[in-house]
């Protein structure tokens, strides 16, 4: 009887004693605390149970900011997934300028997001240059103040974020449309099947692991948005674009630390509960196709 | 025997990266080693003071270089500066106080630090140091009757409507002692084609230089001991409709159309600008703009008046800014002590005083001639004791969320009364958490 060589596991001893140090420790660490009073100003820790949870929920700004992130991960995610495939189908046709016009679209993604806030935050004043584009094209009227109205702000940075991330989500979907072999769509023609026969009996289906990948990905980097939302905005006007990442930070600002950790664990279970169940979803469909 | 060869391999691969893991943990995590040795490599005696230093503040007259070159050359010390960003220098200073990786030196503002930084547990009390007792003014330097910080000034920041006099002189205006006649100022500015009021209110602490005063000016006139019963919970901020009122008066100036339209995109960082270019003929604002503008201008004239929230207010005097505090845990702690020695000496202090156009702190150094603008308000304010401790001196709380109400008043998402109710309700919570007692 042939014995497994145990080897290989070996080999996972450093990246998982790393994995555990730098992060599950931290986490543990962290969930701790959120069951504290933890703050600056107290010489000693208490233990305070689901106190730091009630106050999240009677705290109407985390609310607001919930709601902010929950609008932010939706479009994102639908906005960079529709539009990536729609590039990534695009660009992979038989184009001339394929290679050029791929470099353009990815080349927002590898842009720092201070570089988009310092490029953005004119074009989107009032009297900036989105604004007076669409004046010049006889499109006035929907002009907006897009950083500033608190009704449109959030939205606003989901488009940014859109904008700057598709060219990445396009670049996974052309990696997959590439992997698809030809034999498929040959036959499809020979059977006389149109664009969106095609498109929805064989690209889609075979695309199912990129878009999987791509839903991940969008969707965590969604609820976990902090950075795109803190450059442009800080959260505001007001309190009109806060978001879960930013009550973090907020909440340490002030010095309640135990709050701070007991919001980034709401924010760690959310991501693994509505992650999670989608992976396995996803992956399913990915097997039954 | 392979197999076993392989396994002690691969444990000794794992113990090293380990190890060479828990070294670099340790070089990055020793700020006492660097600071012994300073900046000198084999010297092995010198040593580095670490001064940290809000990036906002770099022009802080106690980071000269010629200072600290001169402060080095007499004592063999070297100062290096730990420059903060600005929007986070209070956490990233409450961070470094909490896991003991404290700086020798910080440079704050003793109101801010009394409710960001924990003031009585983690500065040294400065009491028996020997410039102490030539101070003239201990009171703007010391928390709890004692001296916690160190200045050679004695100026406040004074914080109203800073003007542009060569305008009002043009214009024949003369300075509003009412709101009435403050707005006939704006319309009469308006109609000659410049901007009255610059609001910069993407930055949120701006829109809390009008009520800071206002709400201080009311509390003086109609009602003294206000901010003891704010801060014991025996009145709330909704009690108070002058409160409201005096919100909306700033409203007003910019729904007349007396401001910069884009208020929330505008920072403050472009005030000097707009004053320069002469786009516009008012600002809430501290003196320092005076002083930002005469620099890059000197031939621009600006003036300051008191907000003109009610007849006749007070100047608003905020608590003064940019002292250095010695954290209790500091590594150099006598070295950081004879820094504030250096500085506080006769010569170094009138050097200071005599540049800034401070006034004086020390007994033995002469306050100098002066600005033209400063002395007005000496002359008109300060000396008829016609100023008033703005409302953020009396608060115990962070006040970002009060500004972030302000300026959702000025989005439109809220009225006045809402920014009372949100602050009121934010503001126990804050006192609540901080163990105050009566929340």
């Amino acid at each position: 009887m042939k014995t497994k060589s145990l080897y290989p596991y070996y080999l996972i001893w450093p990246a998982l004693f790393i994995y555990c140090i730098f992060f599950v420790l931290p986490a543990l660490i962290g969930l701790f605390y959120s069951f504290t009073d933890w703050r600056l100003d107290r010489e000693t820790l208490k233990f305070i149970g689901l106190d730091n949870f009630q106050q999240i929920f009677s705290d109407k700004t985390l609310v607001l900011a919930l709601k902010n992130t929950f609008i932010f991960a939706i479009v994102t995610v639908i906005g960079k997934n529709v539009l990536g495939i729609a590039l990534a189908i695009g660009l992979n046709m038989r184009l001339k300028s394929k290679n050029l016009l791929r470099a353009i679209f990815y080349s927002p993604s590898i842009l720092s997001v201070l570089v988009i806030s310092i490029v953005f935050t004119p074009m989107l004043r009032t009297d900036g240059t989105i604004n007076k584009f669409l004046e010049a094209i006889g499109l006035g009227v929907i002009g907006q103040s897009w950083l500033t109205d608190p009704t449109i702000v959030i939205w606003t940075v989901a488009l940014v974020s859109i904008w700057q991330h598709t060219g990445f989500q396009m670049a996974i979907y052309l990696a997959g449309l590439q992997s698809i072999s030809k034999e498929y769509y040959e036959a499809a023609t020979i059977d006389g099947a149109g664009a969106w026969s095609t498109f929805s009996k064989i690209t889609l289906p075979l695309l199912l692991p990129a878009i999987n990948i791509n839903l991940m990905l969008t969707l965590i980097g969604g609820l976990k948005v902090f950075s795109e939302v803190f450059v442009l905005t800080g959260g505001g006007p007001g309190n009109a674009s806060q978001v879960v990442g930013t009550i973090i930070l907020r909440s340490f600002g002030e010095g309640s630390w135990g709050m701070g950790t007991a919001i980034n664990t709401l924010l760690f279970a959310a991501v693994t509960v509505i992650s999670i169940p989608l992976l396995i979803f996803m992956r399913r469909k990915e097997v039954a196709e | 025997m392979n197999h076993k060869m392989k396994k002690a391999a691969t444990g000794v691969i794992a113990s090293l990266l380990a190890l060479s893991l828990a070294a670099c943990g340790s070089n990055s995590n020793s700020p006492a080693g660097t600071a012994t040795n300073g900046g000198s490599g084999s010297s092995g005696s010198k040593v580095t003071l670490e001064l940290a230093i809000s990036k906002s503040s770099q022009d802080s007259a106690f980071v000269a270089q010629d200072l600290l070159d001169a402060f080095e050359k007499e004592t063999n010390i070297k100062v290096n500066l730990q420059l903060l960003p600005a929007e986070q220098t209070a956490t990233v200073l409450q961070t470094k106080l909490a896991v003991d990786e404290t700086p020798d030196i910080i440079q704050y503002n003793l109101a801010s630090a009394v409710t960001d930084l924990n003031l009585e547990r983690n500065f040294e009390i400065l009491d028996s140091e020997p410039w102490v007792s030539r101070l003239l003014n201990k009171d703007v330097l010391s928390a709890n009757d004692h001296v916690y910080s160190f200045h050679v000034s004695q100026d406040t920041g004074m914080q109203g409507v800073v003007y542009n006099k060569d305008m009002f002189k043009e214009l024949n205006l003369s300075i509003p002692t009412t709101f009435e006649e403050f707005l006939a100022v704006c319309e009469a500015i308006k109609a000659s084609g410049v901007t009255p009021v610059f609001m910069p209110f993407k930055d949120n602490w701006a829109a809390n230089i009008w009520p800071g005063a206002a709400f201080a000016d009311y509390a003086a006139k109609n009602d003294p001991t206000l901010f003891d019963d704010l801060n014991s919970n025996k009145k709330k901020w909704t009690d108070i409709p002058e409160f409201a009122a005096l919100l909306d008066q700033q409203y007003q100036v910019f729904k007349k159309g007396y401001t910069n339209p884009d208020i929330l995109s505008d920072s403050y960082d472009m005030a000097v600008g707009k004053f320069l270019d002469k786009e516009v003929a008012m600002m809430f604002m501290g003196d320092w703009l005076i002083e930002n503008v005469a620099e890059k201008d000197p031939s621009i004239h600006l003036g300051l008046f008191a907000i003109p929230s009610s007849k006749d207010a007070s100047l608003g005097a905020s608590p003064l800014g940019g002292q250095l505090f010695i954290p209790k845990k500091a590594k150099h702690m006598a070295e950081a002590k004879k820094f504030l020695e250096f500085i506080a000496t006769k010569e170094q202090a009138q050097k200071m005083v005599d540049a800034q156009g401070y006034v004086s702190n020390f007994n033995d150094v002469t306050t100098p001639k002066l600005p033209d603008y400063k002395q007005e308000i000496v002359d008109n304010y300060i000396t008829p004791k016609k100023t008033v401790l703005t409302t953020d001196a009396h608060m115990l709380v962070d006040r970002s969320e009060l500004y972030r109400n302000l300026q959702d008043q000025f989005a439109g998402a809220k009225t006045p009364e809402e920014v009372l109710s949100a602050w009121n309700d934010k503001f126990a919570q804050l006192m609540k958490d901080k163990g105050v007692a009566g929340f």
